[in-house]
C-alpha cells in the first residue's frame, strides 16, 4: 500500500516537473513564430525533461515510457547548410545518422522534413533553395537505408524563420531542414 | 481571424470605387492634347511650372488639391506654383461640388498661349475623394506629357501576418486602400493579368504549393495548376500565359500554362533552381533567375524556351526581375558589398545602374508607364514597401512602420 502511495506521489511529481519544464517551451522568443508548428520546441530545455523523468523512472520503475514522438524530438536534430548551398555537410552527417537510427528503429513512424533559409533573398528563391535542402536531406537519410516512402519534404523558404537579427549567427541557425515526425 | 488595424485604417471597398467613378467629357474645346509640354523620352527633363487652384467645399477641394500634386509631385516632372505668384506655364482650375456625390469640373489652361486646352466634367456617385483626384491628376499628366498616368493602378504585396500566415493584399499605388485578397495559409509568388482583372498567386494549403487565379470582382480563388512538390506564379502574357516554376519533376524548372486551355509546357530543362519567370509585356520574351552557373543569376530567353542567356554577370547574387513596358530596361535585386540593392540594365545586358545604396533591398516591379519602380526595404527597420522613379530618385514609403510589408507587384493600367 505505501509503496503505491509512493509511486502516485512520485508520478505526481513528475507531472509537475513536466509541466514546469514545458510551459516555458510554449512561449517561443519570437512571437511570430507561435502559430507555427508545434514540433518546434527547443531542443535543450527538451533534454532537461527528459533527464528529469529518466531519473525518476529508475526512483519508481514507473511505466512513464516517453512516446517515440516525444523521443523524435530530442534525437532530430537541425541540419544546418551553408549560405545559397543544399549540399550535406560533412559535419552534420551525424545527426542525419540519428534520424535513420530513429526512423529504422520505429517502422511505424515518417518524417516530414522542411527545408528552411535565412531572410536574405527573394522568396521564391529562398522557396526552391529550401525545397533543396529538403530534397538533399532526404537523399541522405534514403542513402542511410530510410525508404523513400517515408520521409515527406516541404519548404518554407524564409517564411518561418527561428530569429531575425540580421546576424551571421541568426542566419545560419535559420538556414536548415528541420525534422517533424510524422504517423 | 485578427485583423491588422493599421491596414484597415485605409481600407475601402475599391471594385465600388471603380465602378461608381463616372467619367463624362461634356466640352471639348480645343482637346487634342496637341502640345506637348514635357517630353518625357528626352534626356535632361526639365520641371514644368504648374499652379493648381479649385474653388468649392474647403475641405474637400483641399484633399483633391494635396492628393493631386502628391502624385504629380512622385513623377519629379513638375514644379507646383502658387494661384497668387506668376511664373505658371499652365493652370489647372477644379470646381469641385459635392451637392450630390463628389463631382469636379476640371479646365486646364495654358498661359503662355492663352487657351484653354483642357474641359472635363468628373463624376462620382460616392465621396471617393481619393479615386477622383488620382483621375484629375491623370488628366493633368496626360495633358503635360501627352502619356497615360499611373495614378489609377495598384500594388499586388504580401503582409505578415501576427499568426505567421503571409497574406495577399491589394493597395492603390501610393499606398491608400489597402484590401485583402488571401489570408490563407503562406502565399509567395503572385502577379497580376495584363487585363489586371485577376490575381494570380502561390499559395502553401496543407504542405503543397498551389498556383491559384482569383476574379478581383469575385471572392472565390480557384485553383490553376497543383502537382507534387513547390509551384510558384511569375508573370502573365498579353495572349493569357502565366509563367511559373515547378519542381514536379524535380529539379525547379520553367513552365508555362494557358489561362483557359490550362494546356502546359515545359520551357527549361537544368539540373540547378530556376525561379521567377517574367514575361516581357509583348509576351516575346521570358527573364527569370537560375543558378545553372553556380550562383543566381538573370536570365532571358524567347517565351518558346529557346536562346536561354545570361544577362548578369557583377556580383554573385542576382534575383527577382521585372521588365519596363517598352522592354527596354530590366530591374533586378542584387548582392553588392554584402547588402541587396536594386539594379536596371537594359534587357541587351548594357548601361548597368545600381539605384538604392541604403539597407538591403528586393522585388523590384516596374509601374506600367515604366518611370516608376515599387520594391521592398529594410531601410527603415522592418521590411516595407517603397516606390522610386527609374533614375533612383524620389524615394518613398508607401506602406504603414507597423507592418511588414514586402514582395510588391504593380498592376497593368486598370479601367
Amino acid at each position: 500500500m505505501k509503496k503505491v502511495i509512493i509511486l502516485v506521489l512520485l508520478i505526481f511529481a513528475i507531472g509537475c516537473t513536466k509541466t514546469k519544464y514545458v510551459k516555458p517551451t510554449e512561449k517561443p522568443a519570437e512571437p511570430a513564430e507561435e502559430t507555427i508548428v508545434e514540433e518546434t520546441m527547443k531542443p535543450e530545455v527538451e533534454e532537461e525533461v527528459i533527464e528529469e523523468v529518466d531519473i525518476a523512472r529508475e526512483e519508481t520503475v514507473a511505466e512513464e515510457e516517453l512516446s517515440p514522438e516525444e523521443k523524435a524530438k530530442s534525437i532530430f536534430k537541425d541540419v544546418l547548410f551553408d549560405y545559397d548551398k543544399y549540399s550535406i555537410r560533412p559535419g552534420e552527417r551525424p545527426k542525419l545518422d540519428a534520424v535513420s537510427s530513429f526512423l529504422n528503429e520505429n517502422m511505424g513512424l515518417n518524417v516530414i522534413v522542411e527545408g528552411h533559409c535565412d531572410e536574405r533573398g527573394t522568396n521564391e528563391y529562398n522557396l526552391a533553395l529550401g525545397e533543396k535542402r529538403a530534397k538533399s536531406t532526404k537523399k541522405y537519410l534514403v542513402s542511410l537505408g530510410v525508404s523513400p516512402s517515408r520521409i515527406i519534404i516541404v519548404t518554407y523558404g524564409e517564411e518561418k524563420t527561428l530569429c531575425s537579427e540580421r546576424s551571421e549567427s541568426c542566419w545560419q541557425s535559420n538556414r536548415r531542414a528541420h525534422f517533424v515526425v510524422a504517423k | 481571424m485578427k485583423k491588422n488595424s493599421a491596414v484597415n485604417h485605409f481600407k475601402l471597398n475599391y471594385s465600388v470605387i471603380i465602378c461608381s467613378l463616372l467619367v463624362i467629357i461634356f466640352v471639348t474645346a480645343g482637346f487634342s492634347y496637341a502640345k506637348i509640354y514635357i517630353d518625357i523620352a528626352s534626356p535632361g527633363i526639365r520641371k514644368l511650372p504648374i499652379t493648381i487652384k479649385s474653388r468649392g467645399p474647403s475641405k474637400t477641394k483641399k484633399e483633391l488639391e494635396w492628393i493631386i500634386k502628391r502624385d504629380l509631385d512622385t513623377t519629379g516632372m513638375f514644379e507646383f506654383v502658387d494661384p497668387d505668384v506668376p511664373g505658371g506655364e499652365i493652370v489647372a482650375d477644379m470646381l469641385v461640388s459635392t451637392a450630390d456625390g463628389l463631382s469636379v469640373i476640371l479646365s486646364v489652361n495654358d498661359l503662355i498661349e492663352g487657351e484653354e486646352v483642357l474641359k472635363i466634367r468628373l463624376s462620382s456617385s460616392k465621396m471617393n475623394t481619393r479615386s477622383m483626384a488620382h483621375s484629375i491628376a491623370n488628366h493633368i499628366y496626360k495633358v503635360a506629357t501627352g502619356k497615360k498616368g499611373i495614378f489609377r493602378t495598384k500594388i499586388s504585396y504580401l503582409v505578415n501576418s501576427s499568426s505567421g500566415r503571409k497574406n495577399l493584399r491589394v493597395m492603390d499605388w501610393d499606398g491608400f486602400n489597402s484590401t485583402k485578397i488571401v489570408s490563407r495559409g503562406l502565399t509567395s509568388g503572385h502577379s497580376w493579368s495584363q487585363d489586371g482583372q485577376h490575381l494570380l498567386y502561390s499559395s502553401e494549403r496543407k504542405r503543397k504549393w498551389k498556383i491559384f487565379v482569383r476574379n478581383l470582382k469575385q471572392p472565390r480563388e480557384t485553383v490553376l495548376f497543383s502537382s507534387k512538390g513547390l509551384n510558384l506564379v511569375g508573370g502573365t502574357s498579353p495572349d493569357d500565359l502565366v509563367s511559373f516554376s515547378s519542381s514536379k519533376d524535380g529539379s525547379s524548372e520553367i513552365y508555362v500554362i494557358n489561362l483557359r486551355s490550362k494546356g502546359l509546357k515545359k520551357l527549361t530543362r537544368s539540373f540547378g533552381i530556376d525561379v521567377s519567370p517574367v514575361f516581357s509585356h509583348d509576351g516575346k520574351k521570358i527573364a527569370f533567375v537560375s543558378d545553372r552557373g553556380g550562383t543566381p543569376q538573370i536570365y532571358t530567353m524567347d517565351a518558346n524556351g529557346r536562346g536561354a542567356a545570361r544577362l548578369t554577370f557583377e556580383g554573385p547574387y542576382n534575383q527577382s526581375p521585372s521588365w519596363s513596358s517598352n522592354g527596354k530596361w530590366i530591374t533586378y535585386a542584387g548582392r553588392k558589398n554584402g547588402k541587396i540593392h536594386i539594379f536596371v540594365v537594359k534587357s541587351d545586358g548594357k548601361d548597368l545602374r545600381q539605384l538604392t545604396f541604403e539597407g538591403n533591398n528586393e522585388s523590384p516591379s516596374f509601374s506600367p508607364d515604366g518611370f516608376l519602380i515599387a520594391f521592398e526595404s529594410d531601410r527603415e527597420g522592418a521590411r516595407g514597401i517603397y516606390i522610386m522613379r527609374l533614375n533612383g530618385e524620389g524615394k518613398k514609403r508607401i506602406t504603414p512602420k507597423n507592418i511588414k510589408a514586402t514582395a510588391p507587384r504593380w498592376s497593368p493600367y486598370l479601367k
